[in-house]
């Protein structure tokens, strides 16, 4: 083993930029990565700086291995896995900080830029938003500069480095366009990698247990956007079905389906006129895909309707997704239910809840009918003193009970799961629907945003000769959930987040018009799949568009614009025209039978060839001083002629 | 050839296959090509390229992309993964574009005694209006500095070859390459200017002192200058020797002068391949170049005699390039190839 040498200060010119286009790269991903990795990616770029500019030798290779084993065992421990997004970006971080350590040559850097590539590659990978396009051209541009940096001979302005890469990027941009475009896009995956890309989302779960969470999260994240073909139906139709809870425990409203062996698929009945709509909907990573009460058809693949018409997908929501939509507002399901059915959608835990349970048989005794108990139990909800409040107070077990007759306060969750037990107590067939509730309008786009906080909790009865019916409690106790959604409340948060005591009519439209950029961008640029760009094949022209098609436009888009770039290259290095006399003389030149020196004057060349050559000596000088004349005196033409004519005299 | 390793270097592919494949490819880029003359302006057909080590990971690399973006259908990485596609086309035909329709202007080679490295010089012009960026000129291990040229501009590119015996080093074949931009590609183009520099023998190390001072007509020389028979003063030249300048002269009209002897071509050493104490030709050669180097840096007039030529005593630069040649040339037959 050499021990290493002394840095010899040659990477000063590349290795900041090199620095720059690494930490740039790493930037968005700063926010998952655990904080020592951050750290020592810091302290190894400060510290392999400073070894280059104080000209120090750079650390051994057995402390190199050593700090590689502690970082890997350091990853390691933090994630319990390498494989994935985030491990797999904090990895990169550490060889970055690692191949730092280890660079002793301008060419050591090409894999510090490979390394940067990749990084940009994962942040993409984990989340894309508006600003990920910008930042990944930004990326792109640092790391072709400092690519540039890297072979360019030392003492080379930066500048030119910039124009350089910026030129070549201006040769790349269209290239890249008509690929993008073109480039055949597939619907199946070839391999599936868990995308564990960090936050945990808000919105909906596949369980229900009112009472375990004592704050629900308002997030105003977009949950999904609608674009409506026909009208915008009313708000008090928006109800966006996801999944129904069967079963109860006592506690906790889970959604196994009863009839697992036989599947049975309700029997449903439109009526009324169908809306049609589009869906855009944001990565959930679970399988339900929603749509307004209650879906007929849809164009999202490997989805498929489960018995209570539910949507779920059978793989998670990872990405965006789009779909077109069709529903029915009014609809009849099952006005048959077999005593199996009815059994089962009456059950409740016999030893859980008895005062609730105690509380449904008195009111449904005292009821003429369960038409008129479901309006009673209604009407408790809406006179006694229910709260509607987003921060209820815990429960406990007995937990319906605890609600009902103790704390009183309690969101849409708590009233959805005490409707249902006792409907179910009183022999009502009942349960709970998970969905969102409402959609605001963007005023600029035209479309509909449903947000996280519009996520709620819903009942379904069935009743005989009619079928399940919707029935909303929460309805009940706050109707303006209901009737206006929370579009106002959100916007007297922001109004309040930004310091305003009234909202503001401008901050009220920047929200919507950023919302309306971000849904163009959605549907167009990240939402650009198999659907779209069929649609936009169609568009352009092409028939019946299929892969083959695309890509043999592709290849012939793409050498086309290669030739173009070449023709245009090659103008840009082609000599400049010749001068006529010059060619004259050259032509001259060729017939002496002797080659000029470098720097030889044509004066002193005939001279030199006057003896030697095969041509006349008084042609030799006419020619030359013709030549001189036609060059560079002021009666150029007449010489130039003169010239022409003594060329085409020599023997 | 290439100062970025071939990824196959480590699997001794190299030394075998692409050694003989190359060779085979020299072969036929010089019967395709032919002679070049000494001024050539490259022409797109004959600057060839090929990826780089690097370029075949950042390819490998790019394919990689696309694979990861295709399957999680993720249109942002397929933006990165096409703008880099992109820019490895552009970086191809910028590569190329790079060389083509510069100019190579053979500018000379100045000779060498034989150990050193003899340095062929060649001034490549941009006459376009565009730099060209990260040129030089290599000959299998060598490698000349990398310029840049502006647009007009014309540098010397000095190429430098080791060599070993006296005689002519052949330059049959020089290439010039640029990596610009990125590394990805390397471009190249092969000259085959038919160029050749001389080669002095290389100095004798411990030679024997040089013969005696001898005159040429037999008789025998008083103090060997001959300097009893002045004969006048004539203008100094570079190399005359210090002894002989007339300084009083100097001291009066403040004009270098140096004193002339009758008699003092007669007055010098002879040096005479047949009477060094040596048997082999080669080291006789060594001896008589080193007596030549050790007398003209003392200023003083020699003569050479060597079988087939005759120089009479001088000195000065011309006096000792036409010796030294000589000697580099002694009994090689001057064919050209």
């Amino acid at each position: 083993m050499t021990r290493p040498r002394g840095t010899d200060g040659s990477l000063l010119e590349s290795l900041p930029w090199t620095l720059f286009a690494l930490m740039f790269s790493l930037a968005p991903h700063v926010q998952f990565l655990p904080w020592w990795i951050t750290a020592a990616f810091f302290v190894c770029g400060a510290w392999r700086f400073l070894i280059e500019k104080r000209r120090r030798p750079i650390p051994s290779t057995w402390f190199r291995g050593f700090l590689a084993l502690l970082c890997f065992l350091g990853v390691l421990a933090t994630y319990a896995t390498i494989s994935g997004v985030g491990p797999g970006s904090a990895l990169l971080a550490v060889m970055a900080a690692l191949k730092l350590l280890e660079t002793r040559k301008r060419r050591d850097q090409f894999v510090l830029l490979f390394i940067s590539i990749f990084l940009v590659m994962s942040s993409l990978l984990r989340e894309q938003y508006l600003w990920s396009l910008p930042y990944l051209l930004v990326a792109v541009f640092l790391i072709m500069t400092a690519w540039l940096r890297i072979s360019s001979p030392a003492g080379e302005r930066a500048r030119r480095s910039f124009s350089t890469s910026a030129r070549l990027a201006m040769y790349a941009a269209p290239l890249a366009v008509a690929m993008w475009i073109f480039f055949p896009r597939i619907s199946t995956p070839f391999w599936s990698v868990p995308m564990d890309t960090g936050t945990g989302t808000s919105g909906i779960s596949d369980t229900m247990s009112p009472g375990d969470i004592s704050s629900l999260s308002m997030s105003d994240e977009v949950a999904f956007r609608v674009s409506f073909k026909g009208n915008t139906p009313e708000p008090r139709d928006r109800y966006w079905r996801g999944l129904v809870l069967t079963m109860f425990n006592g506690r906790t409203w889970t959604g196994n389906d009863p009839f697992r062996g036989a599947r049975v698929h309700e029997q449903v009945v439109n009526s009324g006129r169908p809306v049609e709509y589009s869906i855009t909907l944001e990565p959930t990573r679970q399988p339900w895909v929603f749509a307004l009460d209650i879906p007929w058809s849809w164009t999202l693949e490997r989805t498929f309707m489960g018995p209570q018409q539910q949507l779920a997908r059978s793989r998670p929501i990872d990405q965006r997704m789009a779909y077109d939509a069709v529903s029915y507002l009014d609809y009849r399901t099952d006005v048959e239910l077999t005593d199996f059915a009815k059994e089962f959608y009456t059950r409740v835990p016999s030893e859980s809840n008895p005062r609730t349970r105690e509380l449904a048989a008195r009111m449904r005794s005292e009821a003429g009918s369960e038409v008129e108990f479901i309006d009673n139990v209604m009407r408790r909800f809406n006179q006694q003193e229910y709260y509607y409040t987003l921060q209820p107070p815990a429960l406990g077990s007995n937990s319906v009970d605890r609600f009902l007759f103790d704390t009183r306060q309690g969101f849409c969750e708590h009233y959805a799961s005490a409707f249902a037990v006792m409907m179910r107590a009183a022999g009502v067939p009942a349960r709970v629907v998970l969905g969102y509730q409402g959609g605001e309008v963007n005023p600029m786009g035209g479309h509909m945003i449903v947000r996280q906080s519009d996520a709620h909790a819903w009942n379904e009865v069935w009743l005989e000769g009619v079928g399940w019916r919707r029935v909303d409690p929460t309805g009940a106790v706050a109707p303006e959930r209901i009737e206006i959604g929370r579009s106002g409340s959100m916007f007297d948060g922001i109004a309040a987040d930004w310091g305003f005591s009234t909202p503001s009519m401008l901050v009220y439209q920047m929200q919507m018009y950023y919302d309306a950029i971000n849904a163009k961008w959605n549907e167009w640029i990240l939402g650009y799949g198999p659907e779209n760009q069929d649609k936009f094949m169609e568009w352009l022209g092409m028939d019946d568009p299929d892969w083959r098609k695309m890509m043999l436009t592709l290849v012939a888009l793409v050498i086309g614009m290669v030739l173009l770039i070449s023709f245009i290259l090659a103008l840009r290095y082609r000599p400049p025209k010749r001068d006529h006399a010059a060619i004259l003389y050259r032509k001259f030149v060729t017939r002496s039978g002797v080659e000029p020196h470098l720097g030889e004057t044509p004066a002193s060349f005939a001279v030199r060839i006057r003896p030697e050559s095969p041509l006349p000596p008084e042609s030799v000088d006419e020619i030359t001083s013709t030549y001189l004349e036609a060059r560079y005196g002021p009666t150029n033409v007449a010489a130039l002629q003169k010239l022409q004519n003594a060329i085409a005299a020599l023997p | 050839m290439s100062s970025i390793p071939w990824p196959f270097h480590k699997f001794g592919f190299k030394p075998a296959i692409t050694e003989a494949a190359s060779r085979r490819v020299r072969q036929w880029a010089r019967k395709r090509q032919g002679i070049d003359p000494t001024i050539t302006r490259l022409r797109p057909g004959r600057v060839y390229i090929l990826p780089t080590g690097v370029g075949l990971v950042f390819g490998l690399m790019v394919f990689a992309m696309l694979l990861g973006s295709m399957n999680y259908n993720n249109n942002l990485s397929f933006v990165l993964t096409f703008i880099l596609g992109g820019l490895g086309f552009v970086a191809m035909h910028q590569c190329q574009r790079n060389l083509v329709g510069l100019e190579l202007h053979f500018a000379g080679v100045e000779p060498v005694f034989a150990g050193q490295a003899a340095q062929f010089r060649v001034a490549i012009t941009n006459h376009s209006k565009n730099p060209r960026h990260g040129i030089c000129l290599y000959i299998d291990k060598s490698i000349s500095e990398t310029q840049d040229l502006e647009p007009g501009e014309s540098k010397v590119f000095v190429l430098a070859v080791m060599t070993e015996k006296r005689g002519r080093v052949p330059l049959q074949r020089f290439g010039i390459r640029t990596l610009f931009p990125f590394e990805l590609f390397r471009s190249w183009a092969w000259l085959h200017m038919n160029l050749s520099g001389l080669v002095y023998p290389h100095p004798a190390d411990n030679a024997p002192p040089p013969p005696p001072t001898q005159t040429a007509q037999g008789h025998r020389q008083h103090d060997a200058r001959g300097e009893e028979d002045f004969a006048g003063l004539r203008k100094f030249h570079e190399g005359d020797s210090p002894r002989h300048v007339a300084w009083k002269a100097y001291a009066r009209s403040g004009q270098l002068l140096s004193k002339q002897f009758a008699g003092a071509d007669t007055s010098s050493q002879w040096f005479d391949f047949s009477q060094v104490a040596a048997d082999d030709i080669e080291e006789r050669l060594s001896i008589l170049t080193s007596w030549i180097i050790s007398t003209d840096r003392t200023l003083e007039d020699y003569g050479l005699r060597i079988p087939g030529s005759e120089f009479p005593p001088s000195h000065g630069e011309a006096h000792r390039r036409k010796c030294l040649e000589t000697l580099a040339l002694y009994g090689l037959a001057e064919n050209d190839d």
